[in-house]
């Protein structure tokens, strides 16, 4: 499935004032393909999955998916939200059922397809434990897991990983590329995390501070699995940060109301070190 | 990650279940300041009496017919006004969040009743049913349900929007969505207003005991202190309090704090 935006405004009231929050924004993720977005925080990056998953509808523009206008949620478009959102009272595998149960599948399918996605996510064995009892990194499993059992063509990827530790966060990664070779669902991934943007991504969207808007877009030539140290993936790495560390500039000087310099020393140390990682 | 059951024998189990490992609903050291407190006071009023008689003569009540009667009249009265409160409330708190339009009036309804003490209500139940058993169920009712309907009603309508979303996003919508995702979210709150329940429900059931001529605790408590007999008093007092604190301890406390760790609110 294709998705697209085509001159998507969106705005929320708020305590009787209006908050802009995306201004024209066009994108498009094709079918198959996996694109990042990143910016900075508050840049209405979630907005957009919410668009797209049919949670929110714009004030102007279309949001199409296969060149339909999303009129609400369907299981073909599902989501990966940033704390998981697990549903408390239902186990491991009661989570990954929830949602095939919901569209109707019988008893015995739903428990063999949910037990087979997480086998997918390396979770086989806590099939009966609480989401109270996961770790982070186990409960984003089982929430990717949940999001793969309806076979969405579609999978919303909103900040999975911004809550872990990094170890966690590398091997959920490696995972994720594994599982999108082989369904190859058309994936769009939201991080504040530029290195892990162009680490996954076939092609990398910059958005910037509110109201948000696309201010670049990088596409990733590099063949899988990439190599952090990869020359031209550093390069790409560096370009977004420039971009982006203008837009970080503009949202300290919203906050804080005055002249803030992003540290121009961030964009010079090796991109190995600590660039990217919490941007 | 919680360690794999193993097998134990049934009773370490059950004292397991009861006592759990690092939660106590009775601290020794409460108990024993209680003691010691009344103790003292006891020596220094004489007309007091200490807490050894008081718990004698408390057991020895507890062989007397007459006695063990009223005990079992109250818990089968509060046994029946209980689940009828669990019923009505939970089942119109669902009610109410299901339909706003009637939430909006009922509501107010529900609060104005949980407003009013339980103890208010037992004149209007002489009037309407005598000094009978009904009317004291009928007190009860009325002193417990409204906070389980407004917990209830609260907890339906207060889904976590994380929880909202995720849950749309995978197609539950309509009544499977009510069923399967706003119920399970609101059991934190409904057990809460549950175990607010009880202790209100107890309240009520004391004073319709109190105030009708229905046999139970209320109204022995009525009859010894009409004949002046303090130590008697006291000691149905006490055991007033230690059926609340035990029911309380041991199903209401530890049934939320079960719920709260698993819906991850503890």
């Amino acid at each position: 499935m294709q998705v697209a935006l085509k001159h998507v405004f969106k705005s929320f009231r708020h305590n009787g004032s209006t908050i802009e929050v995306l201004r024209d924004i066009n994108l498009t993720v094709e079918e198959g393909e996996f694109v990042c977005l990143v910016g900075p925080s508050g840049c209405g990056k979630s907005t957009i999955v919410h668009l797209i998953a049919g949670l929110e509808q714009p004030n102007a523009g279309k949001v199409l998916v296969d060149g339909q206008p999303v009129t609400g949620p369907a299981p073909s478009r599902t989501v990966v939200f940033q704390d998981a959102a697990l549903f408390p009272w239902l186990t491991v595998l009661g989570n990954v059922e929830f949602g095939l149960r919901m569209v109707g599948v019988s008893r015995v399918k739903r428990r063999t397809r949910a037990i087979e996605y997480l086998k997918l996510v390396h979770l086989s064995k806590f099939l009966h434990a609480y989401p109270h009892q996961l770790s982070g990194g186990m409960k984003q499993r089982v929430a990717i897991a949940r999001a793969l059992a309806l076979q969405p063509e579609v999978l919303l990827m909103d900040e999975p990983f911004a809550a872990l530790d990094a170890q966690t966060r590398a091997v959920l990664q490696n995972e994720l590329l594994e599982i999108w070779a082989l369904a190859k669902p058309t994936i769009l991934f939201v991080t504040h995390n530029v290195r892990e943007a162009t680490g996954l991504g076939d092609r990398v969207y910059v958005i910037s501070a509110r109201p948000g808007q696309i201010r670049d877009v990088h596409t990733v030539a590099i063949p899988r699995p990439r190599h952090a140290e990869d020359p031209q993936l550093l390069a790409h790495q560096h370009r977004i940060l420039g971009v982006l560390g203008e837009e970080i500039e503009k949202v300290l000087q919203e906050e804080l109301g005055e002249q803030v310099h992003f540290p121009e020393a961030q964009h010079e140390t090796p991109p190995e070190r600590s660039m990217g990682m919490h941007i | 990650m919680s360690s794999p059951q193993r097998a134990r024998p049934l009773l370490v189990r059950w004292w397991e279940w009861l006592f759990p490992p690092g939660y106590a609903f009775l601290k020794p050291e409460a108990v024993g300041l209680c003691y010691l407190l009344w103790w003292v006071t006891s020596r220094v009023f004489p007309q007091w009496p200490s807490p050894n008689h008081v718990v004698a003569l408390l057991c020895g009540d507890l062989k007397d017919p007459v006695f063990t009667h009223a005990l079992l009249g109250s818990l089968a009265r509060m046994g029946v006004g209980y689940v009828l409160v669990m019923v009505l409330g939970v089942a119109g708190g669902i009610l109410l969040g299901r339909l706003p339009l009637i939430d909006q009036v009922m509501g107010s309804v529900a609060v104005a009743i949980h407003a009013i003490p339980g103890a208010a209500w037992v004149p209007l139940a002489i009037i309407w049913f005598g000094k009978t058993e009904q009317a004291v169920i009928f007190t009860i009712l009325l002193g417990a349900t409204g906070i389980v309907l407004v917990s209830t009603d609260t907890g339906i309508r207060e889904v976590p929007p994380m929880i909202q979303r995720a849950s749309r996003t995978l197609g539950a919508k309509g009544l499977r969505y009510f069923w399967f995702v706003v119920v399970p979210a609101a059991i934190p709150k409904i057990v809460e207003g549950l175990r607010l329940a009880w202790a209100f429900g107890w309240r009520a059931l004391m004073a319709g005991e109190l105030l009708t001529s229905v046999s139970g605790l209320g109204q022995l408590l009525n009859q010894v202190a009409k004949a002046q007999q303090l130590d008697q008093l006291l000691a149905i007092m006490l055991l007033i309090a230690a059926i609340g604190i035990f029911v309380d301890g041991l199903v209401f406390k530890r049934l939320e704090h079960e719920v709260r760790v698993r819906w991850g609110l503890a």
